[in-house]
């Protein structure tokens, strides 16, 4: 059973934040939206692409797994939105 | 051919005589066909051992079938020589299957089976047999207790088929399934307790397909998250696909397809991911 069923929203958005700092501090500035047990990245233009690298995607999704998530997905935010999309809650 | 190739053609090979003395034992067998590589083959090795009366593939057609399965599935009919019966299946009119609970596949497969095992023995076919392999057992499958409640046999599994080794069967007879990736019904895209809807199952399977037309070929879905598409590429193909020009390409093309947000899965694609993300199975 995922961690995830049983935890409160607070618990979940702590996990997320602790998520985006720990990602922030590798190079990829985050806000990290939880959903269950999957954690959806919102990037500024231009930070999705340094997770081409697969060593940084790969440590990366083991932040994520520290933090109970099993999934790890970047939003492929539009051309010249992408700071709109950052700014969601 | 090296030497892992030859031992791989021959394996599968004896498996193919061993698959037709298990058919020959029977007689005639209908099989629960749909397109996929497992069934295609399957109807193909029956034709082959049992010649055309003696083999009836069976499609049941619902919204959880993609029209691009179905238009292979006739294909490979068309081209082998197999007869086929369409009928069609009502598992969304089914609440225990529309809530999407972790053993959706059991109601849906319930509905499929019930239509099909009294078609196929009105025509005369007592044996109903399904493409269950031996890679399929073992895992979270609960469609497959309702094949044992109808006593519909998996005889690729029983001859201990792997999937490896239908392929090579396959590309062996020519058939066009044998590099298709594995296609699971739509219905698996959705996280369960997300009701599974026609328009949702439209909207999947358009996202789908636009994605294929940029070129995708390999194993890849579209995973529904409300508001959010969740695309899941091949990881070898996740470098090219986050560069700027071609994530932009990827956003767009699911977005025409009605997603209003796209984000791309940095882990790629793993066959039950949403059984993990529901703590189903482990990653």
């Amino acid at each position: 059973m995922s961690i995830f069923t049983s935890m409160g929203q607070a618990e979940s958005r702590r996990r997320a934040d602790q998520l985006a700092a720990a990602l922030a501090g590798m190079g990829v500035p985050c806000k990290v939206e939880p959903r269950a047990a999957l954690a959806v990245l919102m990037v500024e233009s231009g930070v999705a692409q340094r997770l081409a690298d697969g060593e940084l995607r790969r440590a990366a999704l083991a932040l994520a797994r520290e933090q109970g998530f099993t999934h790890l997905a970047v939003e492929l935010a539009p051309p010249g939105g992408a700071d709109a999309a950052v700014s969601r809650p | 051919m090296s030497r892992i190739a030859d031992d791989l053609e021959q394996r599968a090979a004896e498996k193919e005589d061993a698959l037709a003395d298990w058919l020959r034992a029977r007689g005639r067998v209908a099989i629960g066909f749909s397109g996929g590589v497992d069934s295609a083959y399957l109807a193909v090795a029956a034709r082959r051992a049992l010649g055309a009366d003696n083999v009836l593939a069976i499609i049941g057609r619902s919204a959880s079938y993609p029209a691009e399965q179905w238009a292979t599935a006739r294909r490979v009919a068309d081209s082998f020589g197999v007869t086929v019966l369409e009928l069609d299946t009502d598992e969304m009119n089914d609440p225990r299957y529309a809530a999407n609970p972790a053993n959706r596949c059991y109601f849906c497969k319930t509905e499929l089976w019930e239509k099909l095992v009294p078609a196929a023995a009105e025509r005369g076919f007592e044996t109903v047999v399904d493409g269950t392999n031996a890679d399929d057992v073992g895992g979270y499958r609960p469609g497959m207790q309702a094949a044992d409640e109808h006593a519909v046999a998996s005889p690729l599994a029983e001859v201990g088929f792997t999937k490896e080794e239908i392929r090579a069967r396959s590309r062996a007879l020519g058939l066009p399934t044998w590099q298709q990736p594995a296609s699971p019904c739509l219905s698996s895209r959705l996280p369960y307790g997300t009701s599974v809807t026609p328009e949702r199952l439209r909207l999947i399977e358009r996202a789908e397909r636009a994605v294929r037309e940029l070129g995708v070929t390999g194993d890849m879905r579209v995973r529904y998250h409300d508001d959010v598409a969740r695309v899941e590429l091949a990881p070898d193909e996740l470098t090219t696909w986050l560069e700027a020009e071609r994530a932009e390409t990827l956003r767009a093309a699911v977005v025409s397809a009605g997603f209003p947000r796209v984000a791309l899965d940095l882990r790629g694609f793993r066959s039950g991911s949403l059984n993990v993300l529901h703590g189903v199975t482990t990653a």
